[in-house]
């Protein structure tokens, strides 16, 4: 079992967290309220003792001084033994003092001679004192009916003629206590009243800058960089909103720059790419048209020698020249179609991509390639481009790495848009680490290319194989 | 001018290459060079003016391009038969061509040892294709056959939905997620319909979709 101060020591914890978790406005108005209403009860418990003290101090010197004077007013009587103007004397008293309960003179026997009952003094109260001499003065508080009864003895004469008792109640006491406690208590209500309003209007001074500090941040999460803290007062709050949208005009200043940054990247890229495109397609075009056209020239010239020679020993130099050229015209040929086949210009991506797949299995003779693409009409060139480019780069790189023996190439139109899938039955590979350790360019290029066409690349890859999507608009 | 001579419109943007051609051709007793083009627009210009027998026409040229003025050619001198002479080897290019009309089809490369044969075959009247390219001109072009239609007979529902979604170019994680299936499965389930229709690949997938109806529906 757990020693009781940890227990302690954890409850206290649990309360602490209990209330660190309310809102601020919680706690400021549990504050308050605590301290008014605890203020209150403790100064009304304090007036309440203070005045039962010095009432009750002023109602014992009262009784005090009614019984010493009785006392010396009955010695006349009882020496003269004029017992009912004692009485006499003893009911006046009583009614002069509105406390007083009753009065009576008792003998030296406790026997009572006069007294301010109509009828018989009831016994218990002549029997209060008991074995109390009756030669000294003195004071007794006893419970009765109405309340508290104070009970006051004194000697009449030294004792030698009796005593005189007083009783006052300190009902009308209690009650003028109860009034002022009342009105202390309704003081404190209201008084907490006012704490709770004072301490509404407080919390929503201190916590409404603050909500809408919160408001700003969620927004500004939310994407919404233009958003601006509202600057409600000159405390440490509207520092913070102050210090908060500083720091939100520089973020969006270096947010605007990186957005500047990249708005220019992919400008660079798109000129870069297309300029390569350019390249490409000068050189294919010059290789294919004048150095092809001139080695063709050569060959047809070289044939015209030939046959208009009888030399022999020329005629088969002649023939290993137009074996020369005509291989130079295959490697031209070759050479301007992977710069750029000219069939992705004049006929189209469907024909180009047929075309590499062709190309692809002389490369890779143990891959069989299949291509089904459905373009009702021609893409726009850049577009043919582009996702030629992409799909040249995917069926090279399922042919290189995959392992499979069958790549599938899908290219389909569809409503505002245009999909492409190459599939292999390969071993697949992690998708997410080849990215992530950023090894592989032709990941990154095919992805680069898909999003400058304004559309995105997808790619599975599990044991079954690897799956690339491109969408990309129209 | 010999009535047994082929009259010859040489048609190519490449001058060394028409002297070279017109050499060789003009040294045989049966052929004649009857004019010279350097662009497409040219060469209807001039066929229309000499009416030859054969135009010897290159792909690649400024202003209208070979296959372009192909068509016109076959339009406007429909008695004249059309040899392409090109360094593409590209069998797109050879459909076209004969799908245009022309009536031969002819690569520079193999211009020194086949060029005379073809110019004879195709005056003949015959048709004129490199052996590489008969061949695959002669691969028969893959038709629905009845075991597919008996194979997609026994295809599961849940099989035709799978081979739908793929045909409609959804990825496998996207059809599991509309199947409510797992990744796996919905591969099981492909290979399954690959192997029951003897396919290999999700072209061919599609393409049997599509000849087969599969999308009619849903691409309405």
């Amino acid at each position: 079992m757990m020693p009781i101060g940890q227990r302690l020591l954890g409850r206290v914890e649990e309360t602490q967290n209990q209330v660190a978790g309310v809102s601020v406005r919680t706690k400021i108005l549990g504050i308050i309220l605590a301290l008014t209403v605890g203020l209150g009860l403790w100064m009304t418990l304090q007036v309440r003792s203070q005045m039962m003290r010095s009432l009750v101090e002023e109602m014992e010197n009262r009784g005090q001084a009614v019984a010493s004077d009785l006392a010396v007013r009955s010695a006349d009587y009882l020496d003269q033994g004029d017992l009912p103007g004692l009485e006499r004397v003893l009911r006046a008293t009583s009614s002069n003092h509105s406390d007083v309960r009753y009065i009576f003179v008792v003998d030296p026997t406790e026997r009572v001679v006069a007294s301010s009952f109509e009828g018989t003094t009831p016994v218990e109260i002549v029997e209060l004192t008991g074995t109390t001499p009756l030669d000294e003065a003195h004071h007794l508080d006893y419970e009765s009916y109405g309340g508290m009864t104070h009970d006051f003895a004194m000697p009449i004469d030294g004792g030698r003629l009796g005593a005189v008792r007083v009783g006052l109640a300190d009902s009308r006491l209690s009650q003028h206590i109860n009034e002022v406690t009342q009105q202390l208590l309704l003081t404190t209500v209201l008084v907490s009243l006012g704490g709770i309003l004072g301490a509404s209007w407080l919390t929503w001074l201190v916590t409404h800058p603050i909500r809408s500090l919160v408001r700003t941040t969620e927004r500004v999460r939310a994407g919404d960089l233009s958003a601006r803290a509202r600057h409600y007062t000159d405390d440490e709050i509207g520092d913070l909103a102050t210090a908060f949208n500083h720091t939100l005009d520089e973020l969006q200043r270096s947010h605007d720059a990186l957005a500047e940054k990249e708005a220019a990247r992919t400008r660079l890229l798109e000129r870069l790419i297309s300029a390569q495109e350019e390249e490409r397609k000068r050189i294919a075009r010059e290789l294919h048209d004048d150095v092809g056209q001139s080695l063709t020239s050569i060959l047809v010239g070289l044939k015209l020698i030939e046959a208009q020679t009888a030399h022999k020993a020329l005629n088969g130099q002649i023939s290993a020249l137009r074996h020369i050229s005509s291989h130079a015209l295959d490697t031209v040929r070759l050479l301007s179609r992977q710069l750029r086949p000219s069939a992705l210009d004049d006929l189209g991506l469907d024909a180009a991509l047929q075309r590499f797949s062709s190309e692809l299995k002389q490369r890779f003779p143990t891959v069989d390639v299949d291509i089904h693409c459905y373009l009702p009409q021609r893409l726009p060139a850049a577009l043919e481009t582009s996702l030629y480019r992409l799909l040249q780069e995917a069926m090279t790189n399922a042919a290189r790495h995959s392992g499979g023996r069958s790549i599938g190439v899908v290219v389909m139109q569809r409503t505002g848009s245009v999909q492409a899938i190459v599939e292999d039955h390969g071993r697949g590979f992690d998708v997410t680490a080849t990215r992530r350790a950023g090894s592989s360019v032709g990941l990154h290029s095919m992805s680069e290319r898909a999003e400058l066409l304004g559309g995105q690349l997808r790619i599975e890859s599990n044991d079954d194989g690897t799956t690339v999507y491109v969408e990309v608009p129209l | 001018m010999s009535p047994h001579e082929i009259r010859i419109l040489l048609v190519d943007d490449h001058a060394v290459l028409r002297a070279g051609l017109n050499a060789l051709l003009n040294a045989q007793p049966d052929l004649v060079v009857v004019g010279e083009a350097g662009d497409g627009q040219a060469a209807i210009e001039q066929a229309e003016r000499l009416r030859p027998d054969l135009i010897l026409l290159d792909l690649n040229m400024p202003r209208l391009n070979g296959l372009d003025a192909l068509a016109e050619l076959r339009r406007c001198v429909p008695q004249s038969r059309i040899l392409v002479l090109t360094m593409h080897d590209d069998e797109s290019y050879l459909r076209q061509v004969l799908a245009a009309g022309g009536a031969g089809y002819l690569l520079k490369q193999a211009a020194d040892k086949e060029l005379l044969s073809a110019i004879r075959t195709v005056y003949a009247g015959g048709t004129f294709l490199h052996s590489e390219h008969a061949h695959a001109l002669l691969q028969p072009a893959p038709t629905a056959d009845s075991r597919q239609d008996e194979a997609l007979a026994a295809l599961s529902d849940r099989e035709r939905e799978v081979l739908q979604l793929i045909a409609l170019g959804y990825s496998n994680k996207e059809i599991a997620e509309q199947l409510i299936l797992s990744v796996k499965t919905v591969e099981t389930y492909k290979q399954r319909v690959m192997t029951k229709l003897n396919l290999s690949s999700r072209a061919a997938l599609v393409r049997f979709a599509l000849r087969h109806g599969l999308l009619d529906d849903l691409l309405a």
